[in-house]
């Protein structure tokens, strides 16, 4: 119960979860977030996101490529990640 | 037009000469174009074959019939910007035959970021009733492009208003934010979604063995679609990977791996498809994905080789996701799911040459004149300092186009360092935040830009990366003349003189443009603080000086300042010449006319006005009003609101004059001119003639007018409308038989800020002057003071340079004044020879307005109605909605309603349609 609420202006991680495998390259692509092809055939995304404006451009990135978008989860924690302001 | 119109936003695309037919989807698309229909939304990712769908669609209706035609944009993100938008939709509308005033675009305002489309609807609308057999789609394609609200807004406005001839179609990656639900529970939206778009099996194998010129079996097709999952992009790059294989073995081997890989379509076919391409076709699809559109001299630039116009054929030939974007194939773009491929694969492979290919492009663009790409690319570059220059080059044609917008956009695309580096852009981020209304903003920006002049003088290294220009010669004194104008706005007169002078002092004997402003600050100093003669003499040389400066527009504007110190200065008909010839040098060429027209027909039609010529004032206000969206400055704007307000209160309604002061309140502008005539003040003027004391009680106490002790020019209008109520005031006791002897009377505070006022104004002001003796002549009259009133009325008059000019400053007095006058005019002659004759002729005039009222048949009604009410009878006898009725005589819906409700009392009715059909029976219509 002790979690934050996320403002439109903090930066939280996200994993973005898309069918498919997606090849490294699109790392750069996508702002540099860390790219993992899951077992389970999915490809997530993840790392520190900015605030919601920056979010939302990754999305309409991967609608942009066709690609098919499972889920959007935010961790806790920027912090966690040692990056960016609390 | 200021937005250059690119004509490859406005290319319906020609679909490949081989396609699949997809008649489902082309009859869906056929019922579009019933009347009740609005909307088409084509909504799916990228790759679905939304636009070839749509251009099969329409070239399919061109050949069938010739009552349809096409107008299609092609959106992309410099569409967020209003202007541009709109600029290229009614360049979209024109090209299809609808003559839509392209004015409209004039009127923009680039910092509020809006736009009045009535007239846009209106031109569409009438275009539509002279050809009703016809029908129009409008195609705005890629329209997920768009997330700036003002066009959103914009769009839905369209989708509102447009008449039914006129079918809207939207092709878009993601729903747009339309009031879709709305249409889809009303039936009037038609929708294609991913589902519908996607190839069946029988179209997938139409799409690979007829159009791609392959030969694969049933089970192979099926392979391939259920692996892309019907999506057309991911079937065209397994057609162009298959394309290189011969043998059934090799195919089926290809197959087998395609499908039983887990790699996102899109990369495993590029891969192939790219990796089965001669090297040199490779490398110029990865290095050429840096351009949004392509030509062969730009890609040979860019790449350096000199084959770009042939390869570029050939792959267009060859399938390979090129998009041809005229006519001639001169310009072309890539698919833009293919481009976002190319260019992940670019900016992975070789991040290294991102930078100067953009720097390549940006060369190119700027020897070829199209400068707004090669900043774009330079910024793409992160090469802010030949960014910075290439603005710096560009600014004067900019500014001579008006291209507000792109400067704006320009200053927010470069980093804070570079701008305060070059004291010419850092004057133009002055000029946008001045713009913003951020004023501590500006002065920081023109510090700046001082540092960085003092920087240039000692380090030759900084002054060379300025780009050469008049603006770099002149900046010093343009700073100059931007802390004037700063001044100007914060009320500063003494800086405003300063630093006028200073920019005066700077400016060479023919740079006209900047003593033009110097002058004109020094002026409306002068003006703001009452002193009309040097007031004139200085504004009279800024407008010779903006005249040299070949800057019509301004010269334009600056008539309407000299008008008005001419009236102040008890001289309206040089205000009326003045009117005269700016209109007619404005109305020399062709319409559309130049921006500031409307506002010489309101100046006009206020000089009409108080010449009792109603008729003739009405006749400028409508041409003004037609004209006014397009050519009437920002910093005007409200003039037009205030005039039909003056008009409407002196013909008694109140209502509608309220109405109309809170339009101009709304649209009134702090700073650029001294505020002379307080909105709050003359709605105050109002309050007192309906005899709402209270109200105008209220805005004496909020603008705290009685203790502003100082009679500044800048104050007299509230002290003025001070002396009405305080008259206004005794009237009501006096009303009451609250007056009694002997006790301080409202009147003789009304006289003695008429003497100081008379003082104060006495003897820059000549226009004051006659006021203030006027209502002199009427707190004596009310005293019963005969002799002192007449004396003040005589001096009035005789003393005016032009008493002949002046009526309804007079005669809005109303009865007490007539009856001042009726005692005037029979004093008899002798030294009040010249008065008996003005009041003689002003109690004609009185008289004659009296008369001028048009009295339709009313013969048999109890309580005849008003003209505002036989106006609103006239337009409730018409298909305009109750929100366009109100649009069109500019009140609110509330007072719409109150008049529509009288109108119904007195007619015995309780509907529209009764009334309408009442009015006519009693020929009232």
């Amino acid at each position: 119960m002790s979690r934050h609420r996320l403002g439109p202006h903090t930066p939280a991680h996200y994993e973005i979860r898309i069918e498919r495998h997606l090849d490294e390259h699109w790392s750069t692509w996508f702002d540099g977030l860390t790219l993992v092809r899951e077992n389970d055939g999915t490809t997530t995304l993840h790392g520190v996101v900015a605030d919601q404006a920056e979010l939302h451009g990754l999305l309409a990135k991967v609608r942009d490529i066709g690609a098919t978008l499972i889920s959007v989860t935010s961790a806790e924690a920027p912090d966690q990640v040692g990056d960016g302001p609390a | 037009m200021s937005t250059p119109v690119l004509a490859t936003k406005l290319f319906t695309p020609t679909p490949r000469r081989q396609l699949v037919a997809r008649p489902r989807l082309v009859e869906q698309l056929d019922s579009i174009l019933d009347a009740s229909h609005r909307l088409t939304v084509v909504s799916a990712p990228a790759g679905f074959g939304k636009t070839t769908l749509l251009s099969d669609w329409l070239s399919q209706r061109d050949r069938s019939r010739t009552t349809s035609r096409v107008a299609w944009l092609s959106l992309d993100d410099g569409d967020n910007d209003l202007p541009r938008f709109l600029t290229h939709l009614v360049a979209a509308l024109q090209g299809v035959g609808l003559e839509v005033d392209v004015g409209l675009l004039e009127s923009m305002d680039a910092a509020s970021n809006s736009v009045d489309l009535t007239g846009l609807v209106n031109d569409v609308t009438r275009a539509g009733e002279h050809a009703p057999e016809k029908q129009w789609v409008l195609v705005l394609d890629d329209y997920h492009a768009i997330g700036a609200p003002a066009v959103h807004e914009a769009v839905i406005f369209l989708l509102d208003y447009l008449p039914a001839q006129l079918h809207l179609v939207v092709a878009t990656r993601s729903d747009p934010p339309l009031p879709l639900a709305r249409l889809r529970s009303r039936g009037q939206l038609t929708e294609i979604r991913a589902a519908d778009l996607r190839f069946t099996q029988g179209e997938a194998r139409d799409f690979l063995n007829r159009v791609m010129g392959l030969d694969l079996g049933t089970g192979d097709v099926q392979a391939l679609d259920e692996r892309t999952e019907g999506w057309v992009a991911g079937l065209q790059l397994a057609a162009l990977s298959l394309r290189g294989i011969s043998g059934p073995d090799e195919v089926a081997g290809f197959i087998k791996a395609f499908t039983g890989s887990n790699r996102f379509v899109i990369d495993y076919l590029a891969d192939e498809v790219l990796s089965r391409q001669p090297a040199g076709v490779r490398d110029f699809l990865l290095r050429t994905s840096v351009l949004d559109h392509l030509t062969g001299p730009l890609c040979d630039a860019v790449i350096g080789r000199t084959d770009g116009t042939r390869t570029l054929e050939d792959l267009e030939r060859g399938n390979l996701f090129l998009i041809a974007l005229d006519t001639q194939r001169s310009w072309y773009r890539y698919h833009h799911l293919f481009a976002d491929v190319l260019r992940v694969r670019l900016l992975a492979d070789h991040p290294d040459q991102v930078p100067s290919l953009h720097q390549l492009a940006s060369a190119w663009y700027a020897s070829h004149g199209l400068v707004e790409d090669a900043v774009r690319h330079a910024l793409a570059a992160k090469d802010f300092d030949r960014a910075a220059q290439l603005m710096e080059e560009a600014l004067p044609d900019l500014r001579r186009a008006r291209q507000d917008s792109v400067l704006l956009a320009w200053m927010r695309s470069l980093p804070e360092s570079v701008v305060r580096r070059s004291p010419v852009l850092s004057i133009v981020s002055g000029w946008s935040m001045l713009m913003a209304g951020d004023l501590d903003a500006v002065e920081s920006r023109l510090d700046d830009a001082d540092a960085a002049l003092a920087a240039g003088a000692h380090d030759q290294g900084l002054a060379t990366t300025w780009a050469d220009t008049e603006d770099l010669r002149t900046a010093p004194a343009t700073v100059a003349v931007y802390r004037a104008s700063l001044a100007q706005a914060r009320g500063d007169v003494a800086g405003t003189v300063r630093h006028a002078r200073r920019a005066l002092d700077l400016a060479g004997p023919e740079d006209h443009f900047i003593r033009g402003a110097g002058a004109g600050y020094l002026g409306l100093a002068a003006w703001a603080a009452g002193d009309l003669p040097v007031a004139l003499t200085t504004f009279a040389e800024a407008v010779r000086s903006l005249h040299e400066a070949g800057n019509l527009v301004d010269e334009l504007d600056s008539t309407v300042v000299l008008a008005d110190m001419w009236v102040a200065s008890g001289r309206p008909s040089r205000a009326r010449r003045l009117y005269e010839r700016a209109l007619k040098t404005a109305t020399a060429g062709n319409e559309p006319y130049p921006r500031a027209t409307a506002d010489l027909h309101v100046g006009l039609a206020e000089l009409d006005r108080e010449l009792g010529d109603l008729a003739g004032a009405e006749a400028h206000l409508e041409t003004a009003r037609a004209l006014r969206e397009r050519t009437s400055i920002t910093e005007n704007r409200h003039r037009w609101y205030v005039a039909v307000a003056q008009l409407r209160a002196g013909l008694g309604d109140l209502d509608a004059a309220s109405d109309l002061l809170d339009h101009a309140e709304a649209l009134y502008r702090h700073g650029f001119y001294p505020d002379l005539r307080p909105i709050p003040a003359m709605r105050a003027r109002v309050h007192i003639a309906h005899g709402d004391l209270a109200s105008a009680d209220e805005w004496a106490r909020d603008h705290d007018v009685p203790s502003a002790a100082e009679m500044t020019y800048l104050h007299e209008y509230d002290h003025l409308t001070l002396v009405r109520l305080l008259l206004a005031r005794h009237r009501s006791m006096a009303g009451r038989g609250e007056a009694l002897a002997g006790d301080p009377s409202p009147l003789d505070d009304a006289l003695a800020l008429l003497d100081r006022l008379h003082a104060a104004a006495d003897p820059n002001r000549p226009g004051s002057l006659i006021e203030i003796g006027m209502l002199r002549a009427l707190v004596h009259h009310e005293r019963g003071h005969r002799q002192q009133a007449l004396a003040d009325l005589d001096r009035a008059l005789t003393r005016a340079p032009e008493p002949e000019s002046y009526v309804r400053l007079f005669l809005d007095e109303g009865a007490p004044m007539l009856a001042l006058l009726h005692d005037a005019s029979h004093h008899g002659t002798g030294e009040h020879d010249a008065l008996s004759q003005h009041a003689r002729r002003l109690l004609d005039a009185a008289g004659i307005s009296q008369q001028t009222a048009p009295t339709p048949d009313q013969v048999g009604l109890p309580d005849p109605l008003s003209d505002r009410e036989l106006h609103v009878l006239r337009l409730l006898d018409s298909d305009l909605t109750g929100p366009q009725i109100a649009r069109e005589l500019y009140v609110s819906l509330n007072t719409l309603r109150t008049h529509t409700k009288r109108i119904f009392t007195k007619l015995d009715v309780n509907t529209r349609a009764a009334a309408v059909r009442r009015a006519h029976e009693r020929r009232l219509l």
